[in-house]
């Protein structure tokens, strides 16, 4: 019973909640306005800037990472292209010894061959010489022999006619000989 | 015992509602006028400390000096990064989508301004202050109260609204194209649709008031409504002393249900200051971006659709 009484009695003290205030308005009006006013100038733009500095800060970041990295990737491209090439200019390097290795062993061969059949050449014509040399030689002691067994045989002296004339009898026979 | 000091003290529609505060009984105050009720208080203290909030997060969220290297971009602070955290979501994610990159710079400081007022506003009344007033045996009030669910403010805050989108309107598209957006072009169509002009203008015209009236009405209601079934679910313990036995096993169970539904429903109250603070900037923000040059005609139709999901969610 008490409960009814208190609802009763309130409800009947209840004002309408539709019921226009224009103390109230205008409180909300003047209090909104102030607070508007202070935020528009003292709070948003610090927010905002805050914001904007931080997002452009990220935004740097991001890009100078990516500058970072096209330059790093240039920089590699740049790297294997020096590498390329240096691997270029050592193969033709390592050709270019190999062909003057080959041209060296070559020109040194050709000049041994060349050598070795001068010398040949050389050690033919100084065997040639010598045999030449004693062949005259066994002419000469030959047809002093031949003219010393002779004379003594003839007990008589033979003149440079006689030795001539049996020299080349005794060439002539050594000839056929094959000596 | 809260349940009794409710039933004590108001109905549930008295306890949503505006009432003098203790400042009234001071005899200089009282001859001023209604200048001292729960709301008015509520107001200015809401005001006051959305302002020292705000100013004090903007404080933390500035961009600190070099010296600082990195560290000088980082929000320092709980509070700051709440703040941040809304102002970056709501311009980037619903916003700017709507408005654009540059009316939203424009149109940001108003915007984010109603939203913090109304949800500060909105969270204080969330708070029991009356109710501890009775626990302490004060049938007179300091302060306390939703002052959103007062229709005066919510008018008050729709008709910053309502100039703020006219003002907007009439600096994009002048007084003539004010107008021919009210006949939704029909001037320049065919002959045979001027008839239907004088109707259509009719309807845009009463439309530019409606939309004011129907932001002020949807936040009070919801703040008026959702109160008052807080306040009524709380008193069921004690109504239900009526006709069950104090202290028996049925009233303790209705206690102890009734208990558990409103502590849900305060969550969702929770929730609900913050979506009705969204709503009322949002709309607004929809609101004004219908008002703009043709070339956002065909974008005008995805606001008209996302404007009417977020007015169906109330």
């Amino acid at each position: 019973m008490s409960f009814a009484l208190l609802l009763a009695a309130a409800d009947g003290a209840a004002p309408n909640p539709m019921q226009p205030n224009l103390w109230v308005a205008g409180t909300a009006l003047v209090v909104f306005s102030i607070a508007f006013g202070t935020l528009y100038i003292k709070v948003w733009p610090i927010i905002t800037k805050g914001l904007d500095d931080r997002n452009d800060k990220i935004l740097g970041e991001i890009k100078g990472a990516e500058d970072a990295r096209a330059q790093a990737k240039e920089a590699l491209a740049e790297y294997e292209q020096s590498l390329a090439k240096a691997r270029e200019q050592a193969q033709q390097t390592i050709a270019e010894a190999k062909a003057e290795a080959q041209r060296l062993g070559d020109e040194m061969k050709a000049s041994n061959e060349r050598e070795l059949a001068e010398r040949m050449a050389r050690a033919k014509a100084d065997i040639e010489s010598a045999r030449k040399a004693a062949v005259a030689d066994i002419h000469a002691n030959a047809s002093e022999l031949a003219a010393a067994v002779a004379s003594r045989i003839l007990k008589r002296e033979i003149n440079s006619a006689d030795q001539a004339t049996l020299v080349a009898e005794a060439l002539g026979e050594l000839d056929g000989a094959g000596v | 015992m809260l349940s009794n000091l409710l039933l004590a003290a108001d109905t549930p529609l008295g306890h949503v509602l505006n009432r003098k505060s203790m400042w009234s009984d001071i005899s200089w105050v009282g001859e001023i006028g209604d200048v001292a009720s729960l709301h008015e208080i509520m107001l200015v203290l809401g005001g006051v400390l959305l302002v020292l909030g705000l100013i004090f997060s903007a404080s933390r969220i500035r961009t600190g000096q070099e010296s600082e290297g990195n560290a000088r971009y980082v929000t320092r602070g709980r509070l700051a990064q709440i703040v941040e955290v809304m102002v970056v979501y709501l311009r980037d994610e619903m916003v700017q989508p709507i408005l654009g990159e540059k009316q939203t710079r424009r149109w940001l400081p108003f915007l984010f301004s109603i939203f913090f007022f109304i949800l500060v506003l909105n969270l204080m009344g969330l708070l029991p202050l009356q109710d501890l007033h009775h626990l302490f045996g004060l049938h007179h009030f300091l302060l306390g109260g939703t002052a959103t669910a007062n229709i005066n403010v919510t008018a008050t805050l729709a008709l910053f609204a309502f100039v703020a989108i006219q003002f907007h309107s009439f600096r994009e598209l002048g007084f003539i194209g004010w107008l021919d957006h009210l006949t939704c072009g029909l001037m320049k169509g065919p002959k045979g649709l001027l008839l239907v002009v004088p109707i259509v203008f009719a309807v845009e015209f009463a439309g530019v008031f409606i939309k004011p009236v129907a932001l002020a009405i949807r936040l009070f209601a919801n703040m008026m409504g959702g109160h008052i079934l807080l306040a009524t679910i709380i008193m069921l313990p004690s109504m239900a002393q009526l006709g069950l036995e104090p202290g028996g096993g049925a009233w303790f169970g209705v206690s102890i249900a009734t208990g558990s539904f409103a502590v849900a429903l305060t969550f969702l109250e929770l929730f609900v200051a913050f979506l009705q603070a969204f709503v009322f900037m949002f709309l607004t923000a929809v609101f004004i971006s219908l008002m703009s040059h043709e070339e956002h005609e065909d974008e005008d139709h995805d606001v008209d659709e996302v404007a009417a999901e977020v007015a169906a969610i109330h």
